[in-house]
C-alpha cells in the first residue's frame, strides 16, 4: 500500500523538551482517503499539521509526503499541499476574491484558470455573492470558508484542514462534507482535524491523538466495534478516561 | 515509485511581484497609516522649525592672530592675544589656532569648522592710534558659515563679547563674509533638512515595521510559509513595496518643506530627491530586518522611538556633531541619520553637488547593504 503522508517517530518539543507537543507520532495516510485526526485541546493536532505542511521543523523523526522527505523537499512539495490553518489565516483587509487570487499566484496558477476555478469554489462554498467584500466584514463561518477556498485554489493533491468546520452551521457542515467527498472522488487526500467527534464518523479513517501520540486508529465502524460503543465520542471517552480535556 | 516532483523555481519574479502589489494594496487601504504619512511631516516640521534656533556651545572656529603688538611705556601690549584668550574662554566657541585661508578651505568643504577669524598685523597699533583720536579703520576678518542660525549667533556673540572685553572698545569692525555665497537662513529653512531626516527615520521605519509584521499578526505567515514563496522572494517583495512608499514619503516631505513652508533648496532638487530616497531605503531595510524580532504592534511602536531618539540626539539634528562630547561624536558615526542630515543640509543650504557628498553617500550605501544582508540572513523559510 502506498502512503501519501507518512510520519515516523515524529517529535516536536518546546522549551528545551519540557513541552512535548508531538511525541513519537507514526501516521500513515493513504492516497485518496479522508482521514480525521482527532484529539483534545492541546493534544498536538495543529503542531502535526504544521510539520506536515513544512512550516514547522520537527525536533526529530521523519515526514514523508508523496514518498519524499518533507524537510528536504519542502519547496517542491509545497505545490502539492493546500492548508487551511486553525486560525483563518487570510488577509482581512483584502476582499474574498483578492485573497483567493493572491494565493493562486503564490502557487503559480495561471490567471484565467485561477479565475474559473475560483468561481466554482466560491459558488460551492456559498461565497460567490460576497466575493467583493473585505474579509473583515464577514462572519466567522464565512472567514473559515474563505480560508478553505484559498487552500483549494491550486487543486492540491493533499488538503489539510485544521478545525475546518469550527463555527460552521449544521446545514453548511453537511454540505461541506458532501464537498469533501467530491474532492476525494477527484482523487484528493484530505486530512481533517477536529475535536467534534460526530464529524469524525464521516471520515474514512480516524486517528486518535493524545499527548502527541497516536493512541488508536481505524475506520469508524471498526473502532466502534472494538470498543463496543455507539458513537466515536464514546470510543474517545473510553480511551481518554476523565482527563479528556487539555492534555 | 514516487512521482517526479515539479520545481516551482528557485526565484520567481511573479511571486515576488504579487507579494509587492498585495502589500501596496493593503497599505493604500489602511487609512491610519495614510493619515500618518501626511500629517506627521507637517507636524514635525512646525514643531522643530521653532525649536531649532537657540544658541549652541563649543562651535569649532579657527583663529589666526597676526597681531605684532606694540610696546607702550616699556610694556609690551598685544590686543590680538587678549582677544584670542577671551574667545578661548568663551564656552560658545572652541578655538583652534591656525591659518585664516586654510580655515576658509575647511569651512567650504564642511570639515567641521564654522568660522575662520583673522586678527590683522597692526591690530594693537591701530587700537592705540584710535585711542589717540587718529582716524583709523580697524577690521577683523571673519569668514563664517551662516547656514545655521544657532551657530552663527553663538560665534557672533562670542566675538562681540571678546571685543568688548578689550576695555570696552566698540570701534572695531567685524568684516563678516558668509561662506557658501553668504547664504543665511531662517529657523525653518535650517530645520527642514533635519526634519526630513527625522521623518524619514521615524515614519519610514515605523510604517515599514508595522507593514512587515502585519503578516504575522493575521496568522497568514503560516499559510504563506506553506506556499512555494521563498523567504528571499518575500523579503524582496516587501522591500520593493516599501521602497516605493519611502520614495513617496520623501517627495511628500520635500513638497511640504519647499512649497508649504518655503524652505530653500540651493542645490539640485533631484539630487535631494535621490538622497531622500536612498535614506528611506536604508530605513526600509532596517525595518525588515528588525521585523524578525518584533512580535506585535506594541513592540513595533516601541521600536520606532528606540531608533529615532538616539538618531535625533546623535545625528547632529539638535546639537551639531562638532560641538558634542567626544564619546557622542564617536557614536554619531554609526547613526545613518548623521550622514543623511549632512547630505540634506549640504544640498539644501550649501548647494553642494554630488562630488562633495561622496563619503556620506558611501556611508549610507554601506548601511543599506548591511541591513539588507541582515534581512536576508534573518528571514527563514520555516518557523522554529
Ligand atoms: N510555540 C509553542 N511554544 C510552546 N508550546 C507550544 C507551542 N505551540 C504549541 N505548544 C504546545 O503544544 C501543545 C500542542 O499544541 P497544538 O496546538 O498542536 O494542540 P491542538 O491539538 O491543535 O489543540 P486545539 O484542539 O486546541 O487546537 C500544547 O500544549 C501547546 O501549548
Ligand atoms: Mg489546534
Amino acid at each position: 500500500m502506498k502512503y501519501i503522508v507518512e510520519t515516523e517517530n515524529l517529535m516536536k518539543h518546546y522549551e528545551k523538551g519540557k513541552i512535548k507537543a508531538v511525541n513519537g507520532l507514526n501516521l500513515k495516510i493513504k492516497e485518496g482517503e479522508i482521514y480525521a485526526f482527532i484529539g483534545a485541546n492541546g493534544s498536538g493536532k495543529s503542531t502535526t499539521i504544521n510539520m506536515i505542511t513544512g512550516v514547522l521543523k520537527p525536533t526529530s523523526g521523519h515526514i514523508k509526503v508523496m514518498g519524499y522527505d518533507m524537510v528536504k523537499n519542502r519547496h517542491k512539495l509545497s505545490q502539492y499541499i493546500g492548508v487551511a490553518p486553525q486560525d483563518y489565516s487570510v488577509y482581512t483587509d483584502l476582499s474574498v476574491e483578492e485573497n483567493v487570487m493572491f494565493f493562486s499566484r503564490m502557487y503559480g496558477v495561471k490567471g484565467k484558470i485561477a479565475r474559473e476555478r475560483m468561481k466554482s469554489i466560491l459558488t460551492i462554498l456559498r461565497l460567490e455573492e460576497r466575493r467583493k467584500e473585505r474579509v473583515k466584514n464577514l462572519s466567522g463561518g464565512m472567514k473559515r470558508r474563505v480560508s478553505i477556498a484559498c487552500a483549494l485554489i491550486h487543486n492540491p493533491k493533499i488538503l489539510l484542514f485544521d478545525e475546518a468546520t469550527v463555527g460552521v452551521d449544521p446545514v453548511l457542515r453537511r454540505d461541506f462534507w458532501e464537498y469533501f467527498r467530491s474532492l476525494k472522488e477527484n482523487g484528493q487526500t484530505l486530512i481533517i482535524t477536529s475535536h467534534v467527534m460526530d464529524e469524525a464518523e464521516r471520515a474514512d479513517r480516524i486517528g486518535l491523538i493524545r499527548a502527541g501520540v497516536l493512541i488508536e486508529e481505524g475506520t469508524p465502524a471498526a473502532l466502534k466495534n472494538k470498543y463496543n460503543a455507539q458513537t466515536i465520542e464514546d470510543v474517545f471517552l473510553t480511551l481518554s478516561g476523565d482527563e479528556a480535556v487539555d492534555e | 515509485m514516487s512521482e517526479k516532483l515539479k520545481s516551482p523555481g528557485m526565484f520567481s519574479v511573479r511571486r515576488t511581484f504579487y507579494v509587492s502589489t498585495r502589500v501596496l494594496r493593503q497599505f493604500v487601504r489602511d487609512r491610519r497609516t495614510f493619515g500618518m504619512m501626511i500629517m506627521m511631516p507637517i507636524l514635525i516640521m512646525l514643531i522643530f522649525g521653532f525649536a531649532l534656533s537657540g544658541e549652541v556651545t563649543n562651535v569649532p572656529i579657527i583663529v589666526q592672530n597676526s597681531d605684532q603688538g606694540a610696546t607702550v611705556f616699556g610694556n609690551s601690549v598685544n590686543f590680538g592675544s587678549k582677544l584670542t584668550d577671551s574667545l578661548g574662554k568663551d564656552s560658545r566657541v572652541s578655538v583652534t589656532l591656525g591659518d585664516y585661508q586654510a580655515g576658509i578651505t575647511e569651512i567650504d568643504n564642511a570639515k567641521g569648522y564654522f568660522a575662520s577669524i583673522l586678527i590683522p598685523k597692526n591690530f594693537t597699533n591701530e587700537i592705540l592710534a584710535k585711542l589717540n583720536k587718529q582716524p583709523v579703520n580697524i577690521t577683523i576678518n571673519l569668514y563664517i558659515d551662516k547656514t545655521k542660525p544657532a551657530i552663527r549667533a553663538s560665534i557672533l556673540g562670542a566675538i562681540g563679547d571678546a571685543i568688548k572685553s578689550l576695555s570696552g572698545q566698540s570701534f572695531i569692525n567685524v568684516d563678516e563674509i558668509g561662506a557658501f555665497g553668504g547664504a543665511s537662513y531662517s529657523g525653518l529653512d535650517v530645520a527642514v533638512p533635519s526634519v526630513m531626516g527625522l521623518v524619514l527615520t521615524f515614519l519610514v521605519l515605523l510604517v515599514s515595521l508595522l507593514t512587515a509584521i502585519r503578516e504575522d499578526l493575521g496568522g497568514t505567515k503560516f499559510r504563506l510559509l506553506s506556499t512555494p514563496l521563498t523567504a528571499r522572494e518575500k523579503v524582496i517583495g516587501y522591500v520593493a513595496a516599501l521602497t516605493l512608499f519611502a520614495l513617496v514619503e520623501a517627495m511628500l516631505v520635500l513638497v511640504f518643506g519647499v512649497y508649504l513652508f518655503g524652505a530653500t533648496v540651493k542645490g539640485n532638487i533631484w539630487l535631494l530627491v535621490f538622497s531622500a530616497f536612498i535614506y528611506g531605503m536604508v530605513n526600509v531595510f532596517l525595518a525588515i530586518f528588525l521585523s524578525n524580532f518584533v512580535e506585535n504592534e506594541l513592540q513595533a511602536v516601541q521600536m520606532g522611538p528606540l531608533i529615532a531618539f538616539p538618531s535625533m540626539a546623535l545625528s547632529g539634528m539638535l546639537v551639531p556633531v562638532e560641538s558634542m562630547p567626544p564619546v557622542a561624536q564617536f557614536f554619531s558615526q554609526f547613526i545613518p541619520m548623521t550622514y543623511a542630515i549632512n547630505i540634506f543640509e549640504g544640498i539644501m543650504l550649501k548647494g553642494f553637488s554630488f562630488d562633495k557628498l561622496v563619503p556620506q553617500f558611501q556611508a549610507l550605501g554601506i548601511f543599506a547593504l548591511i541591513f539588507l544582508l541582515f534581512s536576508f540572513l534573518s528571514s527563514r523559510d520555516t518557523m522554529k
